[in-house]
């Protein structure tokens, strides 16, 4: 349980992100804000862009299919399908974007309930490490992708060096 | 942090390019490379802003969903709103 409106960001592998906030309503609130196309078109935006394209079929094996849309700016679209849906707990579902070859993203979002209070776990799993690079490069500086490699690179040798267990590689 | 624990962090930020090690005599110093660190939180930072406003956002619409409106109260007004804006009203799928 994290407190209202406490957002973490965690990498926990070079290929998945785990988002997690607290809010201050009940989880059936929340779920219908994720999944009412009347609900999410008022919160989920992308950068300079609103979500004018909001299709969902709530149902596993069901469809979603979303587009966001600014002035002067590329249309932004993603496409998905339910693989699980436990009202009002537990969402898993498939995400490709449009016009961007990055094959599918794994999305379990999670919604825990404590006191009338609501944590949401939302966690990415990207196809590569390259297609959640590339999710991030929008709007960042030049040298971000280089630094998030080697950010990535620390990430990986750390969990190599936790997996392997061993003090092996230490002080020569 | 033991002596060991120490020089395999040091081992694995070196890896990653966030420090650097120098050589005088018997010492190897470590230098902090500021810059890459600075681009690694920015990059985090910029991704948090994206996450925070839809979340803001999120909370409002909380807060009125909250407010003793009934979901299906909520998105007649919404309807209505939306017919004001010139936005679309909600698919037909959209109601419980």
């Amino acid at each position: 349980m994290i407190g209202a409106e406490h957002l973490t960001i965690a990498t926990p592998t070079p290929r998945d992100v785990v988002v997690t906030r607290g809010f201050d309503a009940p989880r059936d609130l929340v779920f219908d804000a994720l999944t009412r196309p009347a609900l999410l078109q008022r919160w989920l935006e992308a950068p300079g862009r609103s979500m004018e394209v909001c299709e969902i079929d709530l149902k596993v094996r069901g469809a979603f299919h979303f587009v966001w849309r600014g002035p002067g700016r590329k249309d932004v679209g993603m496409r998905g399908v339910y693989l699980e849906i436990v009202r009002p707990e537990r969402i898993v579902h498939t995400e490709t974007w449009e016009d961007w070859d990055a094959g599918e993203s794994h999305v379990t979002i999670v919604l825990t309930e404590h006191r009338g209070k609501t944590t949401f776990t939302h966690t990415a799993r990207f196809p590569s490490q390259a297609v959640r690079d590339g999710v991030f490069e929008s709007g960042l500086e030049q040298n971000a992708k280089e630094t998030y490699d080697k950010l990535a690179a620390l990430l990986a040798a750390v969990m190599s060096d936790e997996d392997s267990g061993a003090h092996q590689e230490i002080a020569r | 942090m033991s002596q060991p624990a120490i020089s395999k962090h040091l081992k694995v930020l070196e890896r990653a390019g966030l420090i650097t090690r120098g050589r005088d005599a018997q010492r190897r110093p470590r230098r902090l490379e500021a810059r890459a660190l600075a681009e690694a939180s920015q990059w985090l930072e910029t991704y948090r802003q994206l996450w925070d406003g839809n979340f803001r956002r999120l909370d409002a619409l909380l807060g009125e969903m909250r407010a003793g409106e009934t979901p299906r109260g909520l998105a007649q007004r919404r309807s209505q709103r939306g017919r004001r804006r010139g936005l679309p009203p909600p698919e037909p799928g959209d109601t419980r």
